[in-house]
């Protein structure tokens, strides 16, 4: 089975090295016989990568230690679900799945060929085989998964998976990210591919648009499933801790955002068409740099992944992605000239721009907080470094700028406002917010910060409600038997992109105000307790039941259980364990922390430890006000990505 | 391009590099080993720091009354002689004992040295299990030797 994952391997690169140039000289001559090699190519190194993937999925199935991979990654007492999981549990899998992914986003794109400007789809096949090819050189020479452990015999048993990554949200978080990642690598391809082939319709604007849509839509939730696992294992409270490897996935994340804004400005006014180009650039290389950061150990971060040499190939391979770019975009800089200007600050061009500007300050500053031990080092040669606190002051006023934006772009009028659009669009809302702030004033929250956080949330709420309310409005004058329900789902059938992208900011709004309430109002407190003892915390009152062991195959374990009353009334609010494992393979203790997630708040009890001698046991407590809504919030957000990307009926002809 | 595209433009980058300028002059940490800590008690320049090191194997005290405090000593990892209170720096955490600590981890401490005792705010220690040793372009089945195998 390693025998042929690892030939599959092989044949894909060599395949991937023939869709490179298949598609380059079909791309130069528009010569169909060589679009259907590159294709034909395509799909297969599509085929031979899952068959690769599926070979080393055996291999974690079947705990066959002779694989080094499978040993350093495994062991039998893992469910067989974490056993299938743990490809992703190591650098290698890792890679190999993410090379699988791209080779499949590139099989779906040579499968659609035929649907595209011929001398583009060449180009672009050939781009998309270039990325597959470098990363199956990386999988193949580098970090193939596929090598022996090199003993005279087979361990009985495997090293076994990190206890912290024996999750359901690190199943899917990982792969989520990776396929967010991957289609970047498509609206890039096209983009290129469009440019070398003078296409100069607004074609492939569309489709770059859909597929980086379908990118973001993964990265959101890979980026949401992370901050999820964080929250549930990690025990610290929180779910976001601007890390390097979170930044990594963050920044690519951003720049995706500010194009799939300004994108709409060039579909309906021509314009930014350079600017477009570099943001999808730019995103591109942001993953591709994500990576060289967290695999190459240049920057310390708590993720820790193996310092090895692949980070070298990275940044080779970005100084491709980044160089062909720059080459590219100087040599047909005459298809993206501008055919329009801005005409007034008080447009929704100018609002889009203003978003465009405030999405790549917060990338930049990310960037910056990333890379800053590195420059300060480079320049005055002692090694500085920044943490939480710097993301948070230059990141959350940006924030705030976004949200205001959010309220103001998508309704204010295209070319230039005037007063009475304004007025229409933006009185009600403006009045309600005064309004909200003078009672959250009233009801103590004095802090600057929070404050905007919330009115603004509030406004771009509000802007969005007036908006849908009059969409409401003119699909009943349209046809009087409509109800509340049946108009709302026409209005979303007729507009779907507008109201799927309305939907999206609905989330991040509840987003918003989730994260300012658990930034400046959550409880965190440090206690400890004997058996029958009770402390308060917030609004209620933790007691220690009664503390016990126990033990499996797998773990050691400390269990406490704990009741937690309402400091008011006295009721029984909710029954917790907090735990805290030991795990036998790996000899690593881990915190089970229990939680109690409430529409109000989350009560968050991590278990510290136990004192034999004081007969204490030691516990963080948190109460993370709305915190829930953070994933609600990521749930509408993808229910409206989704919204967006369902296909239309009139254009599928049917 | 046009004026208003360039204004705007402009207008970012200013305010975005003063954002990141002020922000990083208020919160950056340098980043130090050890032994720049080692002979020195009290020094301004060590009131925002970031230090890498190694639990050493002498005594750590860990208390939940009155307050959670940690303590324990650190050298520069990699360091052979046996440890003493002369070769490494004492640090004090009220916090709690994160799950992966004990002697012989490499930590990550954030905070500030004063009357020569190292002054955690926070204290990060590095995962063992995700180390992994480097791997270089070694042909496809290789049968490199592991030095981490399993003891029976």
């Amino acid at each position: 089975m390693a025998e042929l994952g690892h030939y599959a391997q092989i044949l894909a690169w060599f395949l991937a090295g023939c869709g490179i140039l298949a598609g380059a000289i079909a791309g130069r001559s528009g010569n169909e016989a060589w679009l259907m090699t590159a294709r034909n190519a395509t799909l297969l190194v599509g085929l031979t990568c899952t068959v690769a993937l599926v070979a080393l999925g055996y291999l974690f199935y079947v705990s066959d230690f002779s694989i080094k991979y499978v040993w350093q990654f495994s062991n039998r007492a893992m469910e067989s679900n974490y056993k299938v999981s743990a490809i992703w549990g190591g650098m290698d899998g890792s890679m190999l799945l993410w090379c699988t992914f791209l080779a499949l986003a590139a099989a779906v794109v040579a499968y659609l060929v035929r649907q595209y400007p011929q001398r583009l789809a060449g180009w672009a096949l050939s781009i998309l085989n270039v990325a597959t090819f470098f990363f199956l050189t990386i999988v193949v020479f580098y970090t193939n998964p596929f090598r022996y452990l090199g003993q005279p015999f087979i361990p009985p048993d495997g090293n076994g998976l990190n206890p912290l990554l024996q999750n359901i949200y690190m199943q899917i978080h990982p792969p989520s990210l990776y396929v967010g990642f991957t289609l970047f690598t498509v609206p890039y391809a096209f983009c290129l591919g469009a440019l070398l082939a003078d296409e100069t319709s607004n074609e492939w604007i569309r489709l770059t648009r859909r597929w980086t849509l379908i990118g973001w839509g993964f990265l959101t939730a890979g980026i949401m499933l992370g901050g999820h696992w964080a929250y549930l294992e990690l025990g610290w409270g929180g779910f976001w801790a601007w890390d390097p490897v979170e930044n990594a996935s963050f920044m690519p994340w951003l720049t995706a955002t500010a194009f799939l804004h300004s994108v709409m400005v060039q579909e309906r006014k021509n314009m930014l068409k350079m600017w477009n180009v570099w943001l999808i650039v730019l995103t591109y290389a942001l993953t591709i740099f994500g990576t060289f950061l967290t695999r190459s150990g240049v920057v310390q971060s708590v993720h820790a992944f193996a310092e090895t040499d692949v980070g070298e190939v990275f940044l080779q391979y970005l100084a491709l992605v980044v160089g062909a770019a720059i080459f590219i975009t100087w040599k047909k800089r005459n298809l993206l000239k501008a055919e329009r200007s801005i005409e007034s600050f008080f447009s929704r061009e100018s609002a889009f721009l203003l978003n465009n500007l405030v999405f790549l300050s917060i990338c930049f500053a990310t960037l910056w907080g990333v890379i800053f031990p590195i420059l300060s080092e480079a320049v005055t040669g002692t090694k500085q470094t920044v943490s939480i606190p710097f993301f948070n002051a230059v990141n959350v006023p940006l924030f705030i700028a976004l949200l205001l934006l959010m309220g103001i772009g998508p309704m204010i009028a295209w070319k230039k406002a005037t007063l009475s659009n304004l007025k229409r669009v933006f009185l009600m809302p403006t009045i309600a917010s005064l309004v909200v702030t003078v009672i959250l004033l009233w009801a103590g929250v004095r802090e600057v910060y929070p404050l905007f956080a919330y009115v603004v949330s509030f406004f771009a709420l509000m802007t969005i409600m007036v908006e849908y309310h009059k969409g409401v409005k003119t699909m009943q004058a349209k046809d009087q038997s409509y109800g509340v329900g049946k108009a709302t789902s026409e209005l979303i059938k007729k507009h779907r992109s507008r109201y799927g992208g309305y939907l999206i900011h609905v989330g991040v709004v509840v987003c918003a105000i989730s994260i300012t309430a658990s930034m400046a109002h959550k409880i965190e407190k440090e206690v400890s307790l004997a058996q029958g003892e009770s402390v308060p915390v917030g609004r209620f009152n933790f007691k220690l039941d009664k503390v016990s062991g126990d033990r499996n195959e797998n773990y050691e374990a400390l269990i406490t259980e704990m009741s937690v009353f309402n400091s008011d009334t006295g009721a029984l609010v909710a029954a917790m364990h907090p735990e805290k494992r030991f795990y036998l393979a790996k000899q690593e203790t881990t915190t089970e922390v229990a939680l109690r997630m409430g529409p109000r708040e989350d009560i968050y009890i991590a278990l510290a430890g136990w004192d034999d001698n004081q007969g204490k046991a030691t516990y963080k407590i948190f109460i993370n006000p709305l915190q829930v809504w953070l994933w609600v919030g990521g749930l509408i957000m993808i229910l409206g990505t989704g919204v967006v990307m369902i296909p239309d009926k009139k254009k599928l002809g049917v | 391009m046009n004026s208003k595209f360039i204004t705007l433009l402009f207008a970012a980058v200013v305010i975005a590099g003063l954002m990141v300028f002020q922000a990083t002059k208020s919160s950056s940490a340098k980043v130090l080993e050890v032994s720049d800590l080692l002979g020195h008690a009290d020094d301004p320049a060590l009131k925002r720091i970031r230090v890498g090191g190694r639990v050493v194997d002498l005594p750590i005290e860990y208390l939940t009354e009155p307050v959670i405090k940690l303590t324990f000593r650190i050298s520069k990892p990699g360091v052979t002689e046996a440890p003493t209170e002369a070769n490494t720096v004492p640090v004090v955490y009220e916090g709690l004992k994160p799950d992966m600590f004990a002697a012989g981890r490499d930590v990550i401490i954030d905070g500030k040295f004063e009357g020569g005792v190292l002054h955690a705010s926070t204290l990060l220690t590095q995962c063992p299990s995700k180390y992994e040793p480097p791997q270089g372009p070694g042909g496809a089945v290789s049968t490199e030797k592991t030095t981490d195998y399993p003891k029976y």
